[in-house]
């Protein structure tokens, strides 16, 4: 991947192993096997944050936060589920501790003046009206939308992730779809007004 | 959206045929149903179409600052887990001959520890057996001198000069209560000193416990035993509680020249499980009693004598009668406090303790229990009631205050429940 930073010396892992493989082989000391294992999930990592928390450093510091427990857990680790699954898992653990001690803070201090939607960060028209379309959907619903459509995760495995049965998934999923359609239709009028905004002032 | 009546497939199954969650017959039966009902193939190009424009969502890459901490810290993580790895002392294997030192060197030092306090305890023990025996000897050279005492009172001889007077003389000349002349009270200060320096005056006690099979003849058994040395029952006490041993505790008086004798007949009652001896020195204590009794004597027939001279005025006499009463009055406390403690010494204590065999009997423990179900119902009975009327009492006590700090809470906490809420859904 482009950007990606190789320790020196280290020897290529191979391609074809899978991701549980890897963690074992990492949890018995093989670095080449985390350098693999980073590689392949940084960016999903990073996008599954950054796709949830407003600020793009906050969005940084939980990928980071989440690789430590990973590599701090190592040595527990057990295959007895999909890795991808059990990466996000502590991803939903870190960003809900997160949520948390925000929510708590601005219970004393209020939202910061600064604070904006991901998307108001953007420059595209499209991630705009999908953030804010996102973000007028019901917590749960969203949050299996997100899974399903950038995590690519399957129904079982939000199931398993949420402690949901995998039909409340299903039709949770549908209806969050369902919903996001019509805030999408709805608000493409606005979305245009808001392109052109940005244009004027650009 | 209900398709469910008209079409055989419902639109969750067409979002699932789109997202390959479908099993292969019915992915077949949802694609064959698309291709001929335009309706359900609207539906499937909603979804195509959302999650084509979601792709648009792009995200930035992750920064190079991000994979350096992540790299420095697995390299840290990497680092220690090698030093632990490459500082282990040793592996626990049974072939490893650093666990076998490790093991011998214990098993060593543990037997020498053990050793030690063996001999320890056997020095211990002799010490004590010695010091033990030597007071035993004591003693029994005591209770003979105390017999010949004994034996010397019972039969009044002339006594020579090697000869120890007996104590039965010493009351003689220091108690008596009578008015003694000069004379006699010299003769009390020659009887008084020689005792004191060759034949102590010892107090002894004794405590035994017995388990007997049968109390009750047991007890007959004590009360011969007690004629028959002359001896009395100071205190005895009998307990006889339900499903318990019966048991009887004495303090028993013996004269102290029996008391080796009382001691192996009562040892005869039964199985002793305890016996202890111990002796109090009271020798100084009775000479220094009679010290103090011979000089108050004294003053009293001074006091006497001026009485009879009746030289002074009548105040005069009337203070020498209440000198001569208070003097009296000592005299005779101190008369009785060194009858008691020639008593101590005249008549040894056993505190004796009998303790009846216990059987438990088969048909009493259905009786007995239902009676511990009785009490146990009442007893649960009474602490459900005196928790209710806790609460209850508590709640009079304290409700008032409690609901004012609710009230005064209430509103800030809500306050602040309801902005945490509102932040948690904008996040």
């Amino acid at each position: 991947m482009d950007g990606t930073i190789r320790r020196p010396g280290a020897a290529k892992p191979a391609d074809e192993s899978n991701d549980e493989e890897l963690m074992v082989a990492y949890s018995h000391g093989s670095q080449d096997a985390f350098d693999e294992l980073f590689l392949r999930y940084k960016q999903p990592l990073f996008g599954f944050f950054r796709r949830r928390v407003a600020d793009p450093a906050q969005a940084e510091e939980l990928t980071q936060e989440s690789f430590i427990a990973v590599i701090r857990a190592s040595s527990r680790y057990q295959p007895s589920a999909l890795f991808r699954t059990y990466l996000y898992a502590i991803g939903l653990k870190i960003l809900g501790a997160h949520r948390r001690k925000a929510a708590f803070r601005a219970c004393f201090t209020g939202a910061p003046d600064n604070y904006q939607e991901p998307a108001a960060l953007g420059n595209l028209e499209t991630e705009y009206a999908l953030r804010q379309a996102m973000g007028k959907l019901e917590r749960l619903e969203r949050e299996i939308l997100l899974l399903r459509e950038f995590e690519q995760l399957s129904y079982a495995e939000i199931a398993e992730l949420l402690h949901l049965p995998v039909n409340t998934v299903r039709s949770r999923l549908f209806r969050a779809r369902m919903a996001l359609h019509r805030l999408l239709a709805a608000s493409a009028p606005s979305s245009s007004a808001e392109q052109a905004r940005i244009e004027e002032r650009s | 959206m209900n398709t469910a009546a008209t079409h055989p497939v419902a639109p969750e199954e067409i979002m699932a045929f789109f997202d390959g969650e479908l099993d292969a017959d019915q992915a077949q039966i949802v694609a064959n149903h698309i291709d001929g009902c335009s309706e359900c193939a609207s539906i499937a190009g909603k979804f195509r179409g959302l999650s084509k424009s979601l792709t648009g969502w792009s995200i930035s890459p992750v920064s190079q600052k991000l994979e350096e901490a992540v790299y420095d810290f697995a390299s840290k993580i990497s680092a220690k887990s090698k030093s632990r790895k490459a500082s282990a002392p040793f592996r626990f294997s049974i072939w490893n001959w650093r666990l076998w030192a490790f093991g011998g060197m214990s098993a060593v030092t543990g037997v020498l520890l053990l050793v030690g306090f063996q001999i320890l305890n056997i020095y211990h023990s002799d010490r004590v057996e010695s010091e033990h025996s030597m007071a035993m000897m004591v003693s029994q050279k005591r209770g003979e001198e105390s017999r010949s005492f004994v034996k010397a009172e019972n039969k009044p001889q002339v006594m020579n000069s090697l000869e120890t007077p007996s104590r039965a003389d010493l009351r003689t000349s220091t108690g008596g209560g009578a008015p003694m002349s000069g004379a006699v009270g010299g003769i009390v200060s020659n009887a008084v000193a020689p005792p004191a320096a060759s034949a102590p005056m010892i107090a002894r006690t004794a405590s035994l416990t017995i388990t007997v099979k049968d109390l009750a003849a047991a007890r007959t058994s004590l009360n011969a035993m007690l004629v028959h040395h002359h001896g009395y029952s100071a205190e005895l006490t009998v307990e006889s509680a339900a499903n318990a041993p019966r048991s009887l505790t004495a303090s028993l008086r013996i004269p102290a020249s029996d008391l080796s004798n009382a001691m192996v007949d009562l040892k005869t009652l039964g199985h002793v499980e305890k016996e202890s001896q111990s002796g109090e020195d009271v020798s100084q204590q009775h000479a220094d009693l009679a010290e103090r009794l011979k000089t108050a004597r004294e003053t009293e027939e001074r006091f006497r004598g001026i009485l009879q001279q009746r030289t002074g005025n009548i105040s005069d006499v009337l203070e020498v009668e209440e000198s001569i009463a208070r003097v009296r009055g000592e005299i005779e406390s101190m008369e009785a406090e060194q009858t008691g403690l020639e008593h101590r010494v005249d008549f040894a204590t056993i505190d004796l303790e009998l303790v009846e065999e216990y059987k438990e009997e088969i048909a009493s423990a259905s009786t007995a229990f239902s009676l511990r179900f009785h009490n146990a119902f009442v007893a649960g009975y009474r602490n459900a009631v005196g928790t209710v009327a806790g609460i209850f009492l508590f709640l009079v006590e304290y409700g008032l205050s409690i609901l004012i700090w609710l009230a005064i809470i209430a509103f800030p906490a809500i306050f602040i429940w309801r902005r945490y809420r509102k932040a948690r859904s904008r996040m």
